[in-house]
């Protein structure tokens, strides 16, 4: 049944006369003359929305549609629904942050989905130097990207996308920048990201290693030789502790260097007792590595674990790996047994105060709470900051940050204006990954605005998803979304929006890691890879907020008969506007939010 | 072939041969004989029919307008409370067209309970649309039933058989009982022209708004009229057939009378006697009987009674607050003639009190000598 | 992908026995009972309406929106309606049509108890609905012996609501013996469906119980008349059960139950009950409850709440 077959059923009768009547009173035809839909006030609209997780990911990544695919047995579709919002699934689905697992929906009812781990077996499945389908021709303008990280990564990736001749300038002789040397090999392999560059060389991307930009080449020779700029570098200095007997000494380092030493292949000697001062992801990163070259570790952190930074499953494994925290205490001062070594740090505690800008109660010296903590190596992990040679005036001048305009141009008077653009930590201080992606996206676009003359930030607001930061590229790009349903890009389905009475309980599904002993003995991985059974499985606890799954609860509970399946093998149904009353019924028992109450229009 | 038989198993027969396949009924003196002999017969599979055995006489009435709705020929029997209680579900049925055969016996109405002949029941059910017919033998009701289903077919309107209580229902005659073939003949199988069918789903009976509604009872008010001229027809067929005479009214002796009586039921009978007697006496006096009273067969009222001087209704009815419904209805009928006879009307035998042939001969003698109607019925055998 | 419902596409496509135009109010629980009542009857059924909602909802005169065959019949006649239509298919053979008595609970519960009664002692063999909206909403919301205590309607207004407790049908039709007694509600879509499709199975007198929302009579939002009938049995205020040959079955279990005073302050005609009237009902629902655990599995310890 359809809507036009209805209609053509509809026939009125009119006795004019007695004569006319039937000889007894009996019906003689249906009501579908009678179009109820002239009682409504509001209609129902399918419109896809953003689910909770979307609207949390800095980049804009369409989670629920790759998720549908893996659930459909469609792995490489979900790849390539992967990438059209980031550059590595590969890479993310092992060191993303998890935003969206944090505010999935699914938290409310037993557990959030373990998007990541899906993401990783997905970004698996799939060789990274397949041809990319979506490849434009070159469009006639070039663009430099200054340093090799995810920022650096994603700009150029997109912006090949888009047809940009693209080269990424990597001053080190290894590509990733903090994928490669920030983040431990048990985290994240080697291999693996070696592989996505093999990627992007196939996409025809120039990637020159062991380029300073800066040393080995200007700043000016790169806005001659090319249309646009983006400037990665990321932030790769360290904060010092500023504390007395704090001096160049191969015992002190910052967490990054050591980090980037054990990822470059140099030999490190730490000791027995390490310290690791600091609360963040760098901190834990090097504290375990610490443990894995064999040392003790203490890490010391001014605030309680409860405001560390540090994703609380890192913290955890930490803790397993036999790392000791110390809370509310700071050092004071170092005391060395001679030029070359450290003796003892000389530590305070703490106490918290009043809230400072980050929203953190401020930690207060506690007078008279000092105490030793003996260590042969030090390390300081305590922010990052920026360390870009070419631009280091104008970083002093800043307080450690390139300032961007809405168009992401760098507000500078010496560089080329508008052909300059900039992204990721240096833009936004020290962050995680995914918003380096983001940036490095929202950069692309930025900068294709440009090329076509067209103002960006009108774009990119028209492109941003939900209320958070992320971006839709499929949206720039006109992609058709993976359910044929208008999409709004704006709303966001949070979990008072779940019917969760149409959902079942399900144990979140996940591999245990190696136990703590096993895997502080090498920088191995410790974490399997869903099997194609897991993924399946927890790909089925999606609840696939504000996305219509063709779950039929409209079918099946509208009462006026006016929810049709679209039939003919589409996607999805159609709502017979002739006879819906707008009861609602349908909008208040979609499971996922996904159909909307309009105002009807009044004819005047 | 003739058997002697109370009315009640007239009944029985009656619907036997009419080849009823469901009958609903819920018992009531003195209509209950017909229900136990029914439930033999279905029994013993010599009339095969589903018995409803209902919870009440509303629900026997409704019971048989979902049968017959879905297309099968059915009938119930019942009397005076049960009757009323009805009586919403009468106007239901004559209201949905459907052509269900009753058999009423005559029993007065209570309060105090009263189980003997009082013809107060069926008249206080004549603006049903139902059409009614009076029985005066046991061979009249077996064969009113049979007869009342051909014209309840034809015309689609519900038929009321009614006789009365003890007198007919409990009382012995002869009855010439015809063979099931022989009435095969003449009473064809129930073809509805609409019937409950999932092949040709329909509503039935649904809301009606004021401008169709109208037009329904109109056509329904007509096709009421139209079975004065069907019923003779059918009484013509039933003649041929089985060589008993019928007719929406009958006349003993009215050609030249002054005087005519007008009775319906078992009183007809007694006044056969009454006017035989007068005859004899040399008065002219004559009788009609009443067969059919919904319809109101005026034409024949007017013809049968119009020349006379004299008209005298006797009611074994009373509706309280105006009198005797017959005679109502005869006045009401005879209004319109030119030369209208003065319309006596006289009450007697309520609640089975006996009407005797010299009862009947007190009320011409009564209405001989007196000067005119008068306003008020005459309530005979009063005890004043 | 999944459905939420175990209810195959095909058979909410395949054919429309109830056609839209119908005259029923914005979310009309009624309506929506009626549309997945048919999907487990089919197209071989025949119904009986009594006065109520659907002698309205069906249309008016020359025209009906459904496309099985309809009876109308006065108020308290439709078990006998349906006895006497089933022994006229009997009589033409037609045993696989199934005869259904469609009535509101004050056809059922009130005016038409007489009849059903008759019927189910018979046991006749008819498919008795009860779509219960818990008041004579047609005629405008006034009490019924199914009205919930507590409820306002047009004739238990405030200062004088409803005390008495809703009749228990279930247990009256049970004690005439009736092969099959079953609650259900359009909350639970694929419950309420199989149990049609059981019924029209069975001979002999099959009772379902449908509780039914309707939205102007309940004071609710249309938009809810659906989660408000869940919450009914989320709360145990209407269990959904069946009683087959006197084997009882509870088929929904909530996994977390719902304090009754939610489901109570979802609606508007419970907006005058007082603390003491809640309590009184919130005992009443949980004893309720309790006794109908027991029934359903006699070998267990009395169930208890925690």
């Amino acid at each position: 049944m359809n809507i036009d077959e209805r209609r053509k059923r509809a026939r009125l009768y009119d006795f004019k006369t007695w004569r006319d009547f039937p000889p007894m009173n009996v019906s003689m035809g249906n009501m579908l003359h009678n179009r109820t839909g002239s009682w409504r006030f509001i209609r129902p609209v399918y419109e896809d929305k953003i689910p909770a997780c979307q609207n949390s990911c800095p980049a804009g990544n369409d989670i629920e549609a790759w998720i549908k695919l893996v659930q459909r047995g469609e792995h490489e579709k979900a790849y390539w629904h992967l990438k059209r919002e980031e550059p590595f699934p590969a890479i993310l689905g092992r060191v993303c942050f998890r935003f969206c697992e944090g505010s999935c929906n699914r938290v409310q009812l037993d557990e959030g989905i373990s998007i990541r781990e899906l993401e990783r077996f997905v970004g698996d499945l799939v060789p990274s130097s397949t041809p990319h389908p979506e490849l434009h021709p070159f469009n006639g303008k070039s663009l430099c990207v200054v340093g090799s990280g995810p920022a650096g990564m994603s700009a150029a990736y997109f912006a090949r996308i888009l047809g940009f001749q693209v080269t990424v300038f990597e001053r080190l002789p290894e590509f990733g920048g903090m994928l490669r040397v920030g983040i431990p090999a048990y985290r994240l392999r080697r291999d693996i990201v070696e592989q996505e560059f093999e990627g992007l060389r196939s996409m025809g991307i120039d990637l020159k290693p062991n380029t300073a930009v800066g040393k080995d080449i200007s700043l000016g020779e790169c806005l001659e030789r090319f249309d646009y700029l983006f400037l990665a570098p990321g932030v790769h200095g360290s904060r010092k502790l500023g504390i007395p007997g704090e001096e160049e000494n191969p015992n002190m380092m910052s967490g990054l260097n050591l980090l980037r030493a054990i990822a470059l292949g140099e030999k490190v000697h730490l000791g027995e007792q390490v310290i690791v001062v600091g609360g963040g992801d760098t901190a834990i990163d090097a504290a375990r590595s610490a443990v894995r070259l064999g040392s003790h570790v203490t890490v010391l952190y001014r605030r309680t674990e409860a405001e560390m930074p540090a994703h609380p499953d890192e913290i955890a494994e930490a803790r397993e790996e036999g790392i000791n925290f110390r809370f509310l205490a700071a050092p004071d001062r170092i005391e060395t047994r001679g030029k070359n070594s450290v003796q003892k740090l000389v530590c305070c505690e703490m106490e918290l105060g009043r809230p400072d800008e980050s929203g953190r109660r401020r930690p207060v010296r506690k007078e008279g709470a000092a105490f030793d903590l003996e260590a042969e190596t030090i390390v300081t992990a305590i922010g990052e900051t920026a360390a870009f040679e070419p631009m280091a005036r104008t970083l002093e001048e800043t307080g450690g940050a390139l300032e961007v305009d809405e168009e992401l141009c760098v507000k500078s008077r010496q560089e080329g204006r508008g052909r300059v653009f900039a992204g990721g930590d240096i833009v936004d201080g020290p962050h995680t990954v995914v918003h380096a992606v983001a940036a490095g996206k929202r950069a692309a676009v930025a900068i294709d605005c440009h090329r076509k003359g067209v103002e960006s930030s009108e774009v990119l607001k028209k492109i941003s998803v939900g209320d958070g930061v992320g971006l839709s590229f499929s949206a720039y790009m006109g992609w058709q979304p993976l359910n044929p349903v208008p999409g709004n890009l704006k709303t966001v389905v949070r979990s008072e929006h779940i019917v969760y009475d149409y959902f079942q309980k399900a144990p979140r599904i996940r591999n245990s890691p190696l136990p703590a002993v096993q895997r502080k003995a090498s920088f191995d991985p410790y974490v399997e890879t869903f099997s194609e059974e897991q993924a399946l499985g927890e790909a089925g606890r999606c609840m696939h907020c504000g996305r219509c799954t063709e779950c039929d609860n409209c079918l099946v509970l509208c009462p006026d008969v006016s929810v049709l399946v679209k039939g003919q093998g589409e996607f999805g149904y159609v709502f017979d506007y002739n006879y819906c009353k707008g009861c609602s019924i349908c909008f208040t028992e979609c499971p996922r939010h996904a159909i909307t109450m309009a105002d009807e229009e009044i004819a005047v | 072939m003739k058997q002697v038989i109370k009315g009640n198993i007239a009944v029985s027969h009656g619907v036997r041969l009419s080849r009823v396949k469901v009958i609903s009924a819920y018992p009531i003196t003195p209509q209950t004989s017909i229900v136990e002999d029914l439930s033999e017969m279905c029994a013993t599979g010599r009339l095969d029919a589903q018995f409803i055995k209902v919870e009440s006489e509303h629900s026997a009435m409704a019971a048989v307008v979902g049968s017959e709705t879905a297309g099968v020929r059915s009938f119930t029997a019942t009397s005076s409370q049960g009757l009323l209680l009805m009586h919403e579900m009468l106007h239901w049925a004559a209201g949905s067209r459907l052509p269900i055969v009753l058999t009423n016996v005559n029993r007065s109405v209570g309060p105090g309970w009263n189980i003997w002949a009082d013809q107060t029941d069926s008249v206080s059910q004549r603006d049903t649309g139902w059409i009614q017919i009076y029985c005066e033998s046991n061979q009249e009701v077996l064969d009113s039933v049979i007869m009342g289903y051909r014209l309840a077919e034809e015309v689609s309107l519900p038929v009321m058989v009614t006789y009365d209580a003890f007198f007919l229902s409990h009382t012995s005659e002869v009855v010439d009982i015809p063979e099931i073939e022989e009435v095969d003949a003449f009473l064809p199988a129930f073809e509805p022209r609409y019937r409950l069918d999932v092949n040709d789903p329909r509503m039935f009976g649904g809301m009606i708004g004021p401008d169709y509604f109208y037009e329904e009872r109109f056509v329904m008010h007509k096709d009421s009229m139209e079975a004065v001229n069907v019923y003779p027809r059918i009484c013509e067929a039933f003649e041929q057939a089985f060589g008993r005479q019928y007719d929406v009214c009958e006349t003993y002796r009215t050609e030249d009378a002054d005087l005519i009586l007008v009775t319906a039921g078992t009183i007809t009978s007694v006044s056969r006697i009454a006017v035989d007697d007068a005859r004899k006496a040399g008065k002219k006096v004559g009788l009609m009987k009443i067969r059919m009273f919904r319809p109101v067969p005026l034409d024949r009222w007017r013809e049968s009674l119009g020349n006379a001087l004299r008209v005298v209704v006797v009611d074994r009815n009373i509706s309280a607050g105006l009198g005797g419904v017959f005679a109502s209805e005869v006045k009401s009928a005879l209004f319109s003639l030119e030369k209208r006879p003065s319309v006596y009307s006289v009450i007697a035998g309520l609640g089975g009190r006996d009407v005797t042939p010299q009862d009947m001969s007190g009320i011409i003698e009564h209405v001989l000598a007196a000067d005119g109607p008068g306003e008020r019925p005459v309530f005979w055998g009063l005890k004043e | 992908m999944q459905k939420t419902f175990d209810i195959p596409r095909e058979k909410m496509t395949n054919e429309e026995l109830l056609q839209p135009g119908m005259l029923s109010c914005q979310g009309c629980g009624a309506a929506l009972s009626m549309k997945l009542a048919l999907k487990g009857l089919g197209e071989r059924t025949m119904i009986v309406i009594p006065a109520s909602c659907w002698g309205i909802i069906i249309g008016t005169y020359p025209y009906s929106t459904l496309q099985v065959p309809v009876i109308h019949v006065p108020f308290e006649t439709a078990a006998v309606v349906a006895s006497g239509i089933r022994a006229a298919l009997d009589v033409r053979g037609e045993a696989d049509i199934t005869v259904m008595a469609w009535a509101g609970d004050g056809g059922t519960y009130d005016i038409g108890l007489q009849s059903l009664s008759g019927a189910a002692e018979r046991n006749d063999d008819i498919l008795y609905v009860c779509y219960d909206n818990e008041a004579y909403m047609n005629t405008g919301i006034q009490r019924s012996s199914a009205t919930p205590p507590g409820a306002w309607t047009s004739t238990t207004p405030a200062g004088a609501l409803k005390e008495e407790p809703k009749k228990d049908m279930e247990m009256i039709m049970l004690a005439h013996g009736v092969p099959y007694v079953a609650s259900a509600s359009v909350a639970y879509p694929d419950d309420l469906v199989r149990k049609f499709e059981k019924a029209r199975n069975i001979k002999g007198t099959r009772f379902i119980h449908l509780l039914s929302s309707c939205p102007p009579g309940w004071r609710i939002d249309s938009a809810v008349s659906v989660k408000v009938t869940r919450m009914a049995t989320q709360s145990c205020v209407f269990p959904i059960y069946e009683i087959e040959k006197g084997k009882y079955t509870v088929n929904v279990l909530p996994e977390e139950r719902l304090p009754v005073e939610d489901y109570l302050q979802a609606q508007g005609r419970f907006r005058e009950m007082g603390k003491e009237m809640i309590r009184a009902v919130r005992e009443q629902v949980d004893q309720r409850w309790l006794e109908l655990l027991a029934r359903a599995d006699p070998g267990k310890n009395q169930a208890s709440f925690d």
